[in-house]
């Protein structure tokens, strides 16, 4: 990183460094040579403040600030205060419950079904996007996930007219880690953003429905 | 680079005043080994998006314009100090054409790489923005040609800019323009992720009431923000003070840590394909596939 500094900073020092060993004469050539970034000798003369004042102010400031941040976001967690229950928020949770019923049957936690799982978190993901924000198409969705097995789901969702393509399509994105996690790895990091999409395993329903939402 | 002649002419002229800050000196070695393992790590991320069919997606598009500016910020300082050994061993001049077009062209990459960092990281940031807030839309408004015209605007924009950077390096506006970038891509990032997190909350408000999961939500936002200023600020800040107060000595014992300040620009070149590459579950299988069929090969 020269730029913005001198670009032969370090060349100049070693030069500086060996020559100034050997002869003092060219001192004068070296003054004139960085002349044009000379600004002038720093004085260290009466400093009030400690001389590493501003660098331990910006480390103490950054690291504070970060706390911070993360303090604010744990109390946003904090905050986040369950819903009293009334009938509309009862139903949501059973119908958003009732999803994740839905999926938190027994799979076999094998590659074969992890594209499986991944079509079926998408289309949670979706439903669940769209529960939040229109009511009447988590019915659809509802419909369409309610199946017992994981082919007849696979045909369900491709029998709500998405093409194979844009299957695949769905499968490839990865949702960040807020709204979906990766069951397998809910043990190993705990600090993902890009997900893939839930793979279900033999988990209990508890389990399920938090992670879910990790 | 103006204080570290000063302080050397104190050193040579003058009995050296203790209160002075003496530059902070990190041995070459700590940055080619940086340098190399950033190039490496990227280079891997890049290879495994390339070869993988189904991880030529926009996302991965966009983090691997990520590991590309991480790559150039990488390969800018192993030229570098191959430069400066050439010349400290005697083959270049020390002021010749041949040289400064050579440290400028240098330079350009290093700006080019800053710059690239910076969009990069908010595209990544609006595209995972999108995937949240307009899920069934995603694939009509992020796709495959608008990621490539994007990201080819993008890298236009930056190398056009690296170059007026460093041929207009000494003005101040383009100082200012440079070190306004960090806070404004900063704020922005800061926005959509906060944006994203309280709409996670507020799902797993509804469904479950673990504060668990929203705490690691918490954690993996304060690391992806908190690698990214802690990166980058001090560098920015190492400019700022350049720029308005190299003579100040508060200021000057600031900018004796330049070579710290610049390790961990390198260091988030390392850091970021672990937070941003590798935490995607799809690329981390890419990239075991490719390790075990070359050993099984």
């Amino acid at each position: 990183m020269n730029w913005p500094n001198d670009r032969l900073e370090m060349s100049a020092q070693r030069l500086i460094s060996n020559r100034t060993s050997q002869q003092s004469a060219s001192n004068s050539d070296y003054t004139w040579e960085y002349e044009y970034y000379e600004i002038g000798p720093v004085s260290f003369e009466g400093l009030k403040a400690h001389k590493y004042s501003i660098v331990i102010g910006f480390w103490v400031g950054l690291a504070v600030f970060v706390i911070f941040m993360f303090f604010v976001l744990t109390l946003l967690t904090k905050t986040g205060a369950p819903h009293q229950d009334n009938a509309e928020s009862s139903e949501k949770r059973f119908r958003m419950n009732s999803f994740v019923s839905d999926f938190g049957r027994p799979l076999e936690p094998d590659k074969v079904f992890s594209r499986q799982g991944n079509e079926e978190s998408r289309s949670l993901f979706h439903c669940y996007i769209n529960e939040v924000e229109r009511l009447d198409k988590v019915k659809a969705c509802h419909q369409t996930t309610a199946l017992d097995s994981d082919v007849q789901l696979q045909e369900a969702i491709r029998s709500t007219g998405q093409p194979e393509e844009e299957l695949n399509r769905l499968m490839k994105f990865d949702i960040p880690n807020f709204v979906n996690t990766d069951q397998n790895s809910f043990g190993e990091d705990d600090l993902l953003i890009s997900e893939p999409p839930i793979v279900l395993e033999t988990k209990p329903l508890s389990q399920t429905s938090h992670k879910d939402l990790n | 680079m103006k204080h570290i002649f000063n302080s050397y002419e104190n050193v040579n002229n003058t009995a050296r005043n203790d209160s002075d800050c003496p530059r902070v000196v990190l041995p070459e070695e700590i940055f080619f080994t940086i340098s190399i393992v950033g190039v490496l790590e990227n280079l891997i991320v890049l290879l495994a998006v390339f070869k993988n069919k189904n991880l030529q997606a926009p996302m991965y598009f966009f983090i691997c314009s990520l590991a590309i500016s991480d790559m150039l910020g990488s390969l800018y300082k192993i030229l570098e100090n191959i430069l400066i050994i050439l010349r400290n061993v005697g083959y270049l001049k020390l002021r010749g054409s041949l040289e400064t077009t050579a440290d400028d062209i240098i330079d350009s990459l290093f700006i080019l790489s800053l710059l690239g960092s910076i969009f990069s990281l908010s595209v990544i940031a609006a595209d995972r923005y999108i995937t949240i807030f307009h899920a069934l839309q995603y694939h009509s408004i992020v796709t495959m040609r608008r990621t490539v015209v994007v990201l080819a605007v993008i890298w236009t924009f930056c190398t056009g800019s690296g170059i007026a950077m460093v041929i207009f390096s000494h003005h101040v506006p383009t100082v200012i323009t440079f070190t306004s970038l960090f806070p404004l891509m900063l704020v922005f990032i800061l926005c959509l992720y906060v944006h994203m997190f309280l709409l996670a909350r507020s799902h797993t408000r509804k469904i479950s009431t673990l504060p668990r999961a929203n705490m690691k939500g918490a954690i993996t936002l304060t690391i992806l923000l908190g690698v990214f200023i802690f990166c980058w600020a001090p560098f920015v800040l190492h400019i700022l003070l350049m720029t308005f107060c190299p003579s100040n000595p508060y200021c000057a014992c600031y900018m004796s840590l330049f070579q710290v300040n610049g390790m961990l620009i390198m260091c988030n070149a390392v850091i970021d394909p672990f937070i941003y590459a590798f935490r995607s579950q799809e690329l981390r299988d890419a990239f075991k596939k490719m390790i075990f069929c070359s050993r099984y090969r």
